[in-house]
Parts: structure tokens; C-alpha cells; sequence
């Protein structure tokens, strides 16, 4: 019965991994890391190698050395540091002002139909439309200053909080509505067991993309009314032909964003504790 | 819903109240298509109380504008064909950069989500480009490639790609590891399964990477235009902006927001082309 | 007629639904009339979409009625009436204590104190040491257990439940039923039952109410004259059979000539 037959194959099973030697094994477990990390590696010494060898052109894209230096002279500059002040400025007042209004009428506008569908058209209108292109009305009405760069930031981010938040109130669970409404449960109860728990997650993904558009609203803002900050920084440096400077103010906001996007995760994870933890990770 | 407690006696051996729930007739009036009736009651409203503003004067027509004003710039503006050159080049720029970012990204995100090992090298990177605000480089790009058209295909271009590779890889990803197993015990070779597994259930992301890429790649038209531009939607607009004249920066404003709905409206038909399969929500 | 107090009295009960978009009106319940005498324990089955749900709905106030009127007795310290729902429907964003003092939540008890009230039914159901557990951790079961003991908070002159064990596997659902006895016994409520399952709503009832196909009306309402306590070995007996039977031959001929079927 158990003789051998040649028309019988081994199954290779992929998984089995006893014979691995303890650094394939930590290799196996930190893959990701480590492909990552050379990965970022090899472009850094690519581009540093190639603006050295000529191949890049320094001129335009210098190369990553320079624009480590550069950073280094920047923050000994007082105009660097009133530069920063004022970005940051216009993102946390527009920001802020967009979070405490678009979810407050997000959870109204979503709640009651029949307004939702009055307002439905403008929503989308504004949310199809580069908010930046509302640049020069802005300037039009509120001048050249500071605060044309916060009603930027502001409607970037108010349409990107408010439309999911309206979404995520219109598809809460009609059967936890009727738990609330069988208990006799408050209005205001009904909020907040029912509908506000609902949509946070729906509110974290529009805080997440707001952080991004209002990122864009500074930089836009403040190249099209050159006044101070950033990315006035950025186009001076760029007109000036210091590609290492600009390079540098770019890297800003591009850890801004990381920063703004992590920060928004430990929060989403906190509002998020009762969601089953997914396998993966 | 306040419900009715009266206290005649349910049981006469004991004290003891009953309610009842109310039964009105049933009468709340139903409308038919209530999105759309309610859409246009919420426009119109919006319209007239705006030209009312003006006209009672609690708001200055040079700076609010309105919508009668906006109308008869419009028909200046189309009549003596000011307008489509600006429409013209603006609409060669989007769909020249998005067109390009389509034929790189899609592809690139294919390959960054199957091969796993290349996606973990590039991943960082990619991240990080995803979450720079490219528009920062467009003075960069305007400098490399001049003022000419060339620069705003690449501006779009690089506003939309990174979005679309992103989603793409996401979607790859996303595929159900049952399905994969699936279709690999039934011997499918390593395309098969690409392709019968691993495209369908990307597509979706794939969409909504169209849907924020087409977006971003309108921004990226707009602002390329304003910082060097002669020509343009997003020029009319800054130009008419440093003119002080309110109704023809609304025109074209509202000319870019139409243009985003019009894009949604067809994205939204892909969409739903894609998902004929899927359940539909309610 | 009856000497003993009434917890529901429903009279000519009549549901019409009306689809908003055609205006095209559906018949779900033709007429229900029903008494249930307090303590009793009380199901009904019927064919699928007969208005059972909607019935329990409009008992529970979740929906007027076209036509009729529903009384049920009023309860002196807790609520007059508490709703067991199908699966899933506990908040998945509380914990299994604060879901099941919930109903107290409603009717303005502090935190702390609805906290510990809410103890002893968390006990009841036997879901001791899984206090501070989301639903998402909790077995199907569980979760239905739940469900009950939010219901049982509030204090309910009537509990309702709808098809409560459906999403269950057939041996927790016997457990469940065995459960369900115990503490319908010990807690003394009036219960009205919805099901699918004849043999649990024989097992478990003092009375069985059998609903006609769409719309729904009343077609027998059958004592169930088997002795207390049970277990679940008094479904082989012979007397269980024959309920099972006949209640099975007034349901399968609504299947086969129901208008359903016809159309
Ligand atoms: N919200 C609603 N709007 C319109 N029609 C409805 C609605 N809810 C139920 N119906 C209709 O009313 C009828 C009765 O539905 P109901 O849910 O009460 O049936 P049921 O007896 O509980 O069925 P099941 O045993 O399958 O749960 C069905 O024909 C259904 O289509
Ligand atoms: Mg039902």
C-alpha cells in the first residue's frame, strides 16, 4: 500500500522555514525595513554620485550634501525662523478655524435629508473645484496679507472635513438607529452613541486629506501673494537659482505632511479601539 | 413621536395606565427624486438671495459680484471669443499631463503593488513624495522647462502621477488573498491570476485614483498658469484678479468648478461601468 | 374574559407600506388582534415577509400603524417595553458593559450608577469577566447574550425579540433557548417572540401564534399545554411532535397556495 509511485510528487509547502539560519529568519522579519532603507540609501548616494560625476545637473537639482548645508545655514537665519512662524500661522488658524466649523455642520447637514440634498450641489460644486484657483478673490476681498493665505488653508480643508463627515451621517447604520430610537434614547444621546462614533472614521480620513490641501493652500497662497514665508522661501531661492535652499523648503512640507498624517493616525487609533485589528501588520 | 399616555384601564383588577403610539394617518407627502428637486430649490435659493444682497446693497458688486453680473461677462467674454483660447489651452495642458500620468502611473503601480520586493524598496520614497505637496515644485519645473506649454504637461503630469501609482498599488494590494488562493489551486499561472484576480478587484482604487488625480491635476493647471503663463484659464483668472474686476474671476473660477463636476460626473460613470458586480449600497 | 391582567392588547392592527419614489402601496399586515396576558410567554411564526418584524416594530414604537392601536401596561419603575434585535446590532464602539447600560443611558442614569446596575444582568447571561470587551470580541452567541441582558435593563414590562437567535448555530441556539428559559423564568417578564424555528417557538412558549403569507393575518393561536420546567429532551416527545405537526401543516399551506407563490 505505501510503496513509492513515481507518478507521486513531494508538496513543496512554502511556509515551512525550519531550516533557515537565525539571520535569514531576522531578514525574513524585517524585510520591509530593510529593502526601505537601502532603497532611500541608494537614491540619496545615486543622486549625490551623479551631481558629483555630472551626470545630474547641480544647477537645477544640487544635490543631497548641499542641501543638508544648506538647512544648516538656514536655521541660523532669523528670516528663516519668521518665515517658518508665518506658515505655521496661516496652517494652524485656517486649519483649526476649518475643523471646528466643517464638522459641527457636516453632522447637521448630514442629519437633516432634505438639507443635505439642498446643499449637495454647492458642496460638490466647491469640492470639484481647485480651491486654489479661489486665490485671487480672496486677494480681491481680504488683500495681500495674512489672511488671504488663511481663507486658502481654511476652504482647502473645510470641503475635504466636511463632505465625508456629511457621508458618513448618512450611512450610519439604520439598525443601531432604530436600537437608539427603541430605548428612547435623547436626541442629543442618539449623536453621540450612535452617529458620532459612526462617522469618526469618516471625519479622520477628511482631517487626513485637509492636512494635505491646506499644505498645498500655504505654498499656493504664498506664491501667488509673495509676502513672507515658506513658499516665498521656495520661489526666491528657486529665482535666485539656489536649488539646495529650495530643495530644503520643500523637505519642509514634505515632513510636515508626514508629521501632520502620523499624528492624525495615533488619534484615528484611539477613536478606533473598538474596530477589530486587522491580521496584516 | 411623543407617545400618548392615557390612563383608562387596560385590566380593571388593576391600577394601571396604558399607552398607545399614535396612528396618524399616514400623510407625509413622498416626493418624487427628492436629491434633484431639493438640489435645485438649494441653487436657486443660493442665486437669488446672492443678487438680492447686491441689489439691496448690503454687499459690494465689486467685490461679491453676482450672478446676473457673472452672466453678462460671460456672454461678453464667449461672445467676442476672448474666452477659448484660454478655455483651449488650459484643456490641452490637463488632458495631455493626465493622459501621460495615466499611461506611467497605472502601469508603475501594477508593477510597485505585484512585485513585492521592488515595492518595498521604493516605498519611503514613494511616501514621501506622496505626501510633499508637489505644487512646491513647480517654480522648480517652470525653471527647467520654461514658460512654454511643455512646463504644464509636466507640472499636471507630476501632480497626478504620484496619486495614481499610489492608489493603484494600494488596489494590488488590496486583493483578497482567498481569491489569489483560489485561483492558484486551480493552477492558474502566475498572469492568469494577475489578471483574473489582481486587476478586478484593483480597479476600484484605481478609479478613485483617476477621481483625486484628474483633481490634482487641475490644480496643477491653475497654479502653473498663474506663476508663468500668458495665456490659460488660471491666467484669465489672476489676470482678471490684479484687475480688480470680481465677475470675471467668478467666471472663471465657476468655469474650472464646472469643468471638475463634468470630470466627477464621468468618473463616476466609469465607476459604476466597473462595479456592476457589486452590491449596491441600500 | 380572563381574570388576569393584560401586558399588550393589540386591536385591528393594519400596516400599509408606501414606496416614497412609485406611491405604490403594499399591504404588509392585513389585520392583527392579540392579547397577551401578563408573564406569558408568547411567539409567533409565519412564512417569510409575513409582517412579523413589522409587527414587533410597531409594538415597540419604532413605527405607526396605518390602521389600530396597540396598549401595553405601564411599567411603575422601568420601561414598558425593551426590544432584543437581530444580530449585530449592539454598538461595536462600546464595551459589552456600557452596551448593556445602555437602555439606562436613555433614561438619564449617571454612568457609574447605570455601570453597576447593568453588573448583575451582565451576571444573568453568564458573561462574567467580559465586561470590558468589545463586541467585536465576543462569539455570536455572546454578542446575542448581550443583547438580551441590555434589554433586561431597562426593566421591561414586555420584551420583544426578533428571530434573536437566528445568526446562531444550531447547538448554541438550543443552549440559547435553555438560557432563555432560565431567565425569562427568573426574571418574570412577558415576552413576545419571533421566530423561524417551530420547535423553538414550541419549546419555549405558553402560546404559539401562526401568521398567514403576505399580508399577514392571524391564522391559529395555539396553547401549548406542555408542563414547566422543560428541557430539551421533552422535544422527542410525543405530544411536542404533534404541535410541531400541525403548526407545520398551517405554515407549509400558506407556502404552496400563498399568494407569494401564486404571483
Ligand atoms: N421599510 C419598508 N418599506 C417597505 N416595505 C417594507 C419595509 N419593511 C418591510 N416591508 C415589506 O413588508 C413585508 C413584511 O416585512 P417584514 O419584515 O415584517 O416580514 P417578516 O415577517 O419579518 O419576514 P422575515 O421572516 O423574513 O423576517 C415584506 O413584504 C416587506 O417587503
Ligand atoms: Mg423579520
Amino acid at each position: 500500500m505505501t510503496t513509492a509511485s513515481p507518478a507521486l510528487r513531494p508538496v513543496r509547502n512554502e511556509r515551512d522555514r525550519k531550516h533557515r539560519s537565525p539571520l535569514q529568519r531576522w531578514y525574513r522579519n524585517h524585510e520591509a525595513w530593510v529593502l526601505g532603507a537601502s532603497g532611500v540609501i541608494g537614491f540619496l548616494l545615486l543622486w549625490e554620485l551623479g551631481s558629483r560625476s555630472g551626470v545630474v545637473d547641480q544647477f537645477f537639482f544640487s544635490k543631497p550634501t548641499d542641501i543638508a548645508s544648506a538647512a544648516v545655514r538656514e536655521v541660523q537665519l532669523a528670516r528663516f525662523w519668521n518665515d517658518v512662524k508665518v506658515s505655521v500661522w496661516e496652517f494652524v488658524t485656517g486649519y483649526t478655524l476649518a475643523v471646528i466649523t466643517a464638522i459641527p455642520l457636516g453632522l447637521i447637514i448630514g442629519w437633516y435629508r432634505r438639507l443635505s440634498y439642498m446643499i449637495d450641489p454647492w458642496l460638490n460644486l466647491f469640492n470639484s473645484l481647485p480651491r486654489i484657483a479661489l486665490i485671487p478673490l480672496l486677494v480681491l476681498w481680504v488683500g495681500l496679507g495674512v489672511e488671504s493665505k488663511i481663507a486658502v488653508v481654511f476652504l482647502g480643508a473645510f470641503f475635504s472635513i466636511i463632505i465625508p463627515t456629511v457621508q458618513g451621517v448618512r450611512t450610519v447604520d439604520r439598525r443601531l438607529l432604530d436600537v437608539a430610537k427603541s430605548f428612547g434614547a435623547s436626541q442629543r444621546l442618539t449623536f453621540t452613541s450612535v452617529v458620532g462614533p459612526a462617522t469618526v472614521p469618516f471625519i479622520t480620513t477628511g482631517l487626513r486629506l485637509g492636512i494635505g490641501r491646506a499644505l498645498i493652500g500655504v505654498i499656493v497662497g504664498e506664491i501667488y501673494a509673495q509676502t513672507s514665508g515658506l513658499g516665498v522661501l521656495i520661489v526666491r531661492a528657486n529665482e535666485n537659482i539656489q536649488p539646495d535652499r529650495m530643495f530644503f523648503g520643500v523637505l519642509i512640507f514634505t515632513f510636515s505632511g508626514i508629521l501632520g498624517v502620523a499624528a492624525l493616525r495615533r488619534v484615528e487609533h484611539y477613536f478606533d479601539r473598538w474596530r477589530p485589528v486587522s491580521e496584516e501588520r | 413621536m411623543a407617545a400618548q399616555t392615557t390612563t383608562s384601564g387596560l385590566a380593571p383588577s388593576e391600577q394601571q395606565a396604558k399607552r398607545r403610539h399614535p396612528q396618524p394617518p399616514r400623510m407625509r407627502r413622498s416626493i418624487k427624486n427628492e436629491p434633484l428637486v431639493f438640489g435645485i430649490i438649494g441653487f436657486v435659493v443660493v442665486l437669488i438671495a446672492w443678487e438680492a444682497a447686491i441689489d439691496l446693497g448690503m454687499a459690494r458688486a465689486s467685490l461679491l459680484s453676482s450672478p446676473t453680473r457673472i452672466w453678462s461677462a460671460a456672454v461678453t467674454d464667449f461672445g467676442n471669443g476672448a474666452l477659448w483660447p484660454h478655455i483651449a489651452t488650459s484643456l490641452l495642458e490637463w488632458t495631455v499631463g493626465f493622459a501621460l500620468a495615466i499611461v506611467v502611473g497605472i502601469p508603475l503601480g501594477l508593477i510597485l503593488g505585484t512585485f513585492r520586493r521592488i515595492g518595498m524598496i521604493v516605498d519611503p520614497l514613494l511616501s514621501a513624495l506622496y505626501a510633499t505637496p508637489t505644487v512646491a515644485l513647480v517654480p522648480l519645473i517652470i525653471l527647467l522647462f520654461g514658460i512654454g506649454i511643455g512646463a504644464k504637461f509636466a507640472v499636471v503630469f507630476l501632480e497626478a502621477l504620484v496619486t495614481l501609482t499610489v492608489s493603484t498599488i494600494t488596489g494590488v494590494k488590496s486583493a483578497d488573498p482567498r481569491h489569489l488562493e483560489t485561483a492558484r489551486s486551480f493552477g492558474a499561472s502566475r498572469w492568469l491570476a494577475f489578471t483574473s484576480v489582481t486587476l478586478p478587484s484593483s480597479v476600484p482604487f484605481i478609479v478613485t485614483g483617476l477621481r483625486i488625480g484628474a483633481g490634482r491635476a487641475l490644480v496643477g493647471v491653475i497654479v502653473a498658469e498663474f506663476i508663468a503663463a500668458n495665456v490659460g484659464i488660471g491666467f484669465y483668472i489672476s489676470l482678471n484678479g490684479n484687475l480688480l474686476n470680481a465677475s470675471r474671476v467668478m467666471l472663471g473660477v465657476l468655469l474650472v468648478g464646472a469643468f471638475g463636476v463634468f470630470v466627477g460626473i464621468v468618473i463616476g460613470r466609469i465607476q459604476r461601468y466597473f462595479d456592476r458586480w457589486r452590491p449596491a449600497i441600500r | 374574559m380572563t381574570e388576569q391582567a393584560l401586558a399588550l392588547r393589540a386591536t385591528g392592527v393594519r400596516m400599509e407600506y408606501r414606496d416614497p419614489a412609485t406611491r405604490e402601496r403594499l399591504t404588509a399586515i392585513e389585520r392583527m388582534d392579540i392579547e397577551i396576558p401578563e408573564g406569558e410567554f408568547v411567539s409567533i411564526v409565519g412564512p417569510s415577509g409575513c409582517g412579523k418584524s413589522t409587527f414587533l416594530k410597531i409594538v415597540n414604537g419604532l413605527l405607526p400603524a396605518t390602521e389600530g392601536e396597540i396598549e401595553i401596561k405601564h411599567s411603575k419603575g422601568g420601561s414598558d417595553h425593551a426590544m432584543v434585535f437581530q444580530d449585530s446590532s449592539l454598538f461595536p464602539w462600546y464595551s459589552v458593559q456600557r452596551n448593556v447600560a445602555y437602555g439606562l443611558a436613555c433614561r438619564g442614569v449617571k454612568r457609574k450608577e447605570a455601570f453597576a446596575r447593568a453588573l448583575p444582568f451582565i451576571k444573568l447571561v453568564g458573561l462574567e469577566g467580559f465586561e470590558s470587551k468589545y463586541p467585536y470580541q465576543l462569539s455570536g452567541g455572546m454578542q446575542q447574550r448581550a443583547n438580551l441582558a441590555r434589554a433586561l435593563t431597562v426593566d421591561p414590562e414586555l420584551l420583544l425579540m426578533d428571530e434573536p437567535f437566528a445568526a446562531l448555530d444550531a447547538q448554541t441556539r438550543e443552549l440559547m433557548q435553555v438560557e432563555l428559559i432560565r431567565i425569562w423564568s427568573e426574571a418574570q417578564k412577558t415576552v413576545l417572540f419571533i421566530t423561524h424555528q417551530i420547535d423553538e417557538a414550541i419549546f419555549l412558549s405558553d402560546r404559539v401564534i401562526v401568521m398567514s403569507a403576505r399580508p399577514g393575518r392571524i391564522l391559529a393561536d395555539i396553547t401549548i399545554e406542555l408542563p414547566r420546567p422543560r428541557d430539551l429532551d421533552i422535544k422527542r416527545t410525543p405530544r411536542f411532535v404533534e404541535y410541531e405537526e400541525q403548526i407545520w401543516r398551517l405554515i407549509s399551506k400558506q407556502l404552496s397556495v400563498g399568494p407569494e407563490a401564486a404571483a
